[in-house]
């Protein structure tokens, strides 16, 4: 009687013994390498979601080599737009350093489009000291040109201001002259 | 009249202002947008000791659409789905407010709204991403621990472990999650983690052109983030009743912001 009361207790004991142990077991080889480093997750996933490819360059990666833009559009108004927004991403041009694709040219209307996606004075909430913007065409009838003009008929698209301040500068010579 | 004279003096003039004005810079704004993130290129990256923080000027969007669209390039997001997106509040004279964001602002706002009948009293854009909240409903909803708060305080997404039961999806109180239709895994703005692993900044603030969109480190005391959340300025955050105290911090957003 006691002895076989011992032995249930024993087979008891052991049983958990061996459930928790093989649940710890399970767990363990369910549980992914690195899962608990730093907290109840898997610690490489830190490192897979850095390691994500860069699309985005900046735009001193773009004059490293297109100097020629560069000279106007770091002096220009339009300094702090990004290259990439109008011609495309780094990686679709580059890879390894080398050239991979050629990134596509806009081309008349579309320029207009993307010049009006900011400034668009139909749009409010464009406040003057952040942007300048005009209402077209009532732009173009102001300049007294062609309605039909693109917006860099008369601005250059990395330095806007290029072309008006020297034309104006000419003309204020004739100005002065007559 | 004018003689001989006077004309090549003018001339002349005009020749040497011409010839300045090819040396000298032309008028550009002193708003400079810094390229890169100070103190973390080519340095072993501590995870245990950053903390960044994002601030969306307001005042400042004027809902071009760039942080869209690069934002979609540099993740290829699915149409439909967004990881950052534009709002245009309009504020009607009987304080209506109306919301719109076609395409999450993708193709930026060319058009105003036309179905308003009443007078317009204000109109503003919000630009919206990932709160990375410190106490994020995302991460305490998850059931296989796919989503979590990294050391350096960014809420990352485990692709290999989400399951896309969309729990978090419902959770977060800023809708900034979906769920990828193509690889079925509920995906959200991470601030551009690998940019900004590798000193970059987030790609919606390298193309921002107004800078209504900053990012930087707490720990850097030169820090344009730095300087403003330490500054006398009103910052606020979104649903803050909420308690999931975010590190995207909002300047110049009215009440009317949700």
């Amino acid at each position: 009687m006691d002895l076989s009361y011992r032995l249930r207790l024993l087979i008891v004991v052991l049983s958990i013994g061996v459930l928790a142990g093989g649940g710890l077991l399970f767990k363990q080889l369910l549980l992914p390498d690195s899962f608990g480093d730093y907290g109840p997750y898997r610690a490489d996933a830190i490192t897979e979601a850095a390691l994500v490819p860069i699309r985005h360059g900046t735009n001193t990666s773009c004059f490293k080599c297109h100097s020629h833009e560069a000279k106007f559009h770091k002096k220009g108004r339009h300094q702090t737009i990004s290259c990439e927004f109008c011609h495309g991403t780094y990686a679709d041009h580059i890879a390894d350093d080398k050239k991979i694709g050629t990134l596509p040219v806009k081309k008349e209307k579309e320029i207009t489009t993307l010049c009006l996606r900011c400034h668009n004075t139909e749009i409010k909430a464009r406040h003057e000291e952040v942007i300048k913007t005009v209402a077209m065409p009532n732009h173009l009838k102001d300049q007294t040109v062609k309605i039909t003009h693109n917006c860099n008929q008369c601005h250059y698209v990395h330095a806007p201001l290029k072309y008006i301040i020297r034309a104006k500068q000419i003309t204020g010579l004739m100005e002065a002259g007559s | 009249m004018m003689d001989r004279r006077s004309f090549v003096k003018k001339v002349l003039n005009g020749t040497i202002a011409g010839s300045l004005y090819l040396v000298w810079p032309m008028g550009g704004d002193s708003l400079e947008i810094p390229e890169e993130i100070p103190g973390i290129k080519g340095k072993d990256y501590d995870i245990l000791h950053q903390e960044f923080a994002f601030i969306v000027d307001v005042t400042r969007c004027i809902g071009c659409g760039s942080c869209c669209v690069a934002d979609k390039r540099e993740y290829n997001v699915p149409d439909g789905n967004y990881r950052t997106w534009v709002e245009r509040y309009v504020k009607g004279f009987s304080d209506q407010i109306y919301v719109d964001s076609p395409h999450g602002g993708l193709d930026g706002y060319q058009h105003p709204r036309t179905d308003i009948d009443e007078k317009i009293r204000d109109t503003f854009f919000v630009p919206k991403l990932c709160n990375m909240c410190k106490e994020a409903p995302c991460v305490q909803v998850c059931p296989v621990g796919a989503t979590f708060i990294s050391p350096d305080g960014f809420i990352l997404v485990d692709e290999k472990r989400c399951v896309g039961c969309a729990y978090c999806i419902q959770a977060c109180p800023y809708s900034a999650r979906f769920l990828n239709p193509v690889t079925k895994v509920a995906e959200k703005c991470t601030w551009c983690y690998h940019r900004v692993r590798k000193g970059l900044l987030p790609a919606c603030v390298e193309v921002c052109p107004t800078g209504a969109r900053k990012f930087g480190s707490m720990k850097d005391e030169t820090s344009e983030v730095y300087k403003i959340l330490k500054g006398p300025g009103v910052l606020t955050v979104l649903k803050k009743e909420m308690g999931t105290f975010p590190a995207l911090y909002y300047k110049g957003a009215r009440r009317e912001v949700i």
